[in-house]
């Protein structure tokens, strides 16, 4: 049996590497980088997950760690980095509203406004600091995601965005709610469907219809065949 | 003051003004080794200092003081540094001695000479030197105070003796928070010796250089002093990170085999942590310069959630 407090410690620490995770979302400008931080992040996520599993024991927690590990760190980025490959855009360099280095500067202020919120909340409760500060950061981690929404201009970055707000929530409610596993599922497949109308939308925003058929069939986004 | 502090005050800036060009070298060694080259000898960093100190220094005729000042004045104040970071053994604690604030303001001296250094000569390349490294120091100051803080926090005291005190001889750090602060102090340790992928220290490009453009202008002794003063400032950096994060053998006693022993165990792990250093700069191209407050504040964010739960959870 492994020290709960050992654990606790590792828990820790990749609590800092999730945010950290969700700071690169917010200010690389390599598609395939924010990619792998996305990867990374929702690695962590089942780490986590797989970690609270180890402390608390409730096989649920093993069954969302397996399901996190199975969608959104092999299955979605595997359909992120084919559509990336079809549409031939490297890098998303144009952002609205704010640069990513004030983004960074103003996710610290976000932390510390959803700390002294939910610290206000959950005053009465008999949470544990731990537990407590896992609530924090899916919260902060869905605004940081919300930020990379608002701030990036391309479709997929604004997709990978929504994407590790969904972390967010899956991090709070490890947390604080223990949703239940079929929600979970649901989320997942949502997740999915997500993926699968980006690449229609990543491909498409700026095209008529007609312009959208022509483009849909170069890429053979479909078929899987080689784009020429 | 005590013995033990005496001891320590003689032992210990000896073996850092000693042993810090040593390091110079072996980064040099190791990235040409990752560049496929078979690079300088390991003590040819020496063998220069040796060669600068016998010539005559040269002056801009329109330097003023400040020029000739300043290489003296980083020299001592580097070796008043290496009084606060304990390499060989750490002593009982004696004044205001190995105080973290006092030492980052030490730092920032330093710093603010060699800026000065680089604008009294004249030149362009000066100039343009030490605005860069001003303003890139803002950015990295704050990091650089937030990881230290943290520091102070998960060691429970300002006094960097005293930590080290506490970390002395455990094989692993005593907190997991360490590690992620070792990563910051890695960063900072990048940062403030000016290597890849923040500056080159291997360059005289006017487009890249930071540090090597401050000290463009000095000839002969001074510059081997100031070149001293650098390997110093990257000797106590490293030996920050290294009681951090690898206290194993630091010694707390004073006992002559258990000093050898430490000192010995310290330069083979300065020796590791060389390496690391070298390969990670071979890895990485240099960063454009507009891009560099980016990849600080990057760092500022890593220090300052590692600081917020570590406080906080």
């Amino acid at each position: 049996m492994i020290d709960p407090l050992f654990l606790e410690g590792i828990i820790k620490i990749l609590f800092v590497f999730v945010l950290i995770s969700a700071g690169l979302i917010i200010s690389t400008r390599n598609l395939s980088s924010i990619l792998t931080s996305y990867t990374i992040q929702s690695f962590l996520l089942a780490a986590v997950s797989f970690l609270l599993y180890l402390i608390d024991g409730k096989s649920q927690l093993l069954l969302l760690a397996g399901l996190t590990l199975g969608s959104k760190v092999i299955l979605i980025p595997y359909f992120i980095s084919r559509i990336e490959e079809k549409i031939r855009i490297g890098r998303d360099i144009h952002f609205t509203y704010l640069e990513p280095t004030t983004s960074l500067m103003l996710s610290i202020g976000l932390i510390i406004l959803s700390y002294s919120s939910l610290s206000k909340i959950f005053e009465g409760l008999p949470l544990s600091k731990l537990f407590f500060f896992g609530a924090v950061i899916g919260l902060s981690l869905t605004l940081m995601g919300m930020l990379v929404v608002f701030s990036r201009k391309r479709v997929i970055t604004k997709a990978l965005g929504y994407l590790s707000m969904e972390n967010g929530v899956l991090m709070f409610g490890l947390f604080v709610t223990e949703l239940p596993f079929i929600i979970e599922v649901l989320i997942v497949i949502d997740l999915i469907i997500l993926v699968i109308l980006t690449t229609i939308l990543a491909v498409g925003m700026d095209s008529s219809i007609e312009e959208y058929r022509e483009k849909v069939r170069k890429l053979q986004i479909w078929t899987g065949g080689e784009f020429r | 003051m005590n013995t033990s502090f005496l001891l320590f005050a003689l032992l210990n800036p000896l073996f850092a003004l000693l042993a810090a060009p040593l390091y110079m070298s072996l980064i040099r060694k190791v990235k040409a080794y990752a560049q496929g080259r078979k690079g300088p000898r390991l003590f040819q960093v020496y063998y220069d200092l040796k060669k600068l100190m016998k010539k005559e220094a040269v002056y801009s005729p329109t330097s003023s003081w400040v020029m000739r000042f300043t290489p003296y004045l980083n020299l001592s104040t580097l070796l008043v540094c290496s009084l606060f970071v304990p390499l060989v053994f750490v002593p009982e604690p004696a004044g205001g001695l190995g105080n973290i604030i006092v030492f980052l303001y030490l730092l920032a001296l330093e710093r603010f000479f060699t800026a000065l250094g680089g604008l009294d000569a004249g030149s362009a390349f000066g100039g343009m030197g030490s605005s860069r490294s001003m303003s890139l120091a803002a950015v990295i100051e704050p990091t650089m105070v937030i990881s230290f803080a943290a520091l102070a926090f998960v060691l429970k005291s300002l006094n960097l003796h005293q930590m080290f005190a506490l970390t002395a001889g455990k094989i692993l750090p005593i907190s997991p928070t360490l590690v992620l602060v070792s990563i910051s102090l890695f960063i900072i340790l990048i940062v403030e010796t000016g290597r890849l992928p923040v500056d080159n220290p291997a360059t005289h490009l006017e487009l890249t250089m930071i540090n090597e453009a401050m000290i463009l202008e000095q000839a002969g002794k001074n510059l081997a002093l100031l070149e001293l003063a650098h390997a110093l400032k990257q000797f106590l950096l490293m030996g920050i990170l290294i009681n951090t994060i690898l206290p194993v053998g630091l010694s707390t006693e004073i006992d002559a085999g258990k000093i050898a022993v430490s000192a010995f165990l310290f330069l083979l792990k300065a020796g590791l942590l060389a390496i690391i250093i070298g390969l990670f700069e071979s890895a990485f191209a240099k960063m454009r310069l507009f891009r560099l407050p980016a990849f600080y504040v990057m760092a500022f964010f890593f220090s300052a959630t590692t600081i917020l739960i570590e406080v906080f959870a």
